[in-house]
């Protein structure tokens, strides 16, 4: 199965409520068969600028990462479900990127000429 | 040399290989070169050759999580992401720089219009200067 990234942005509760949020999101990714790899805390911050959703001015999230195998036909189901609860302000999922072991070639001559020639 | 395939592109041919020895003007040229001499050059690789210059990110994992990062090749005023002439990247870490900054904006995780006020003090990498 695919390895997935749900990045969740959670509205800014106190403790036992985002908790309570997290364990609805565990727990509707394993009702669709997925495997949850990892669970990361990105802490609370404010956001990069005001979020609108469901009819809250977001300024503070909760910035949480899940790690996840699954089959991509559940992701637009999740996406959905995610979409309709009221304490996350942004989900995405994305596909999983790990480092890549390919080799960085360096710039060649003919782009270093160029380089030179704009400076 | 033996690389004619008709008689119109023999006709339009500079003076200097209707001279050359060997060739006939209409037709195929039946002189070919002995490529078995031993006075012909052996092409290896140029052992002069430099290494290729490495750019700064060269060998780095490009995260959209790492802000900090990618924070350092946005303009502070305007938000805006530096090109190749400013930032010096080679061609595959700046395409990578550019598509995470646009994920990270899009994620909710980087401001777009302005820089991150956390980082606005970090140490300049770009070949660009700013007024003080």
């Amino acid at each position: 199965m695919p390895r997935y990234e749900l990045a969740l942005i959670l509205k800014a509760m106190q403790r036992p409520e985002t908790a309570a949020a997290l364990k609805r999101t565990v727990e509707a990714l394993l009702e669709r068969g997925a495997i949850v790899r990892n669970l990361e805390n990105l802490g609370e911050r404010m956001l990069p600028y005001k979020i609108s959703k469901h009819s809250i001015r977001h300024s503070r999230g909760g910035y949480f990462l899940f790690d996840f195998h699954a089959s991509p036909a559940v992701i637009t189901s999740m996406l959905d479900h995610l979409e309709r609860d009221i304490d996350v302000v942004r989900p995405t999922i994305l596909k999983h990127q790990p480092p890549t072991t390919e080799e960085c070639p360096g710039m060649d001559q003919a782009t270093l000429a160029l380089n030179l020639k704009i400076k | 040399m033996n690389s004619f395939a008709s008689s119109r592109c023999l006709l339009r041919l500079s003076l200097k290989y209707r001279e050359v020895p060997g060739l006939c003007q209409k037709g195929i040229s039946t002189h070919h070169e002995n490529t078995d001499a031993k006075d012909m050059p052996d092409l290896t690789e140029n052992p002069y050759k430099e290494p290729p210059v490495r750019c700064i990110l060269c060998d780095a994992h490009v995260d959209y999580k790492n802000i900090q990062l990618l924070s350092q090749f946005v303009s502070p005023y305007s938000g805006c992401i530096y090109g190749r002439r400013i930032t010096g990247l080679c061609e595959k870490k700046q395409r990578e720089i550019s598509k995470a900054i646009k994920k990270a904006q899009q994620l909710g995780f980087m401001p777009v219009t302005l820089k991150d006020p956390l980082f606005i003090k970090d140490p300049n990498i770009c070949n660009i200067r700013h007024p003080e």
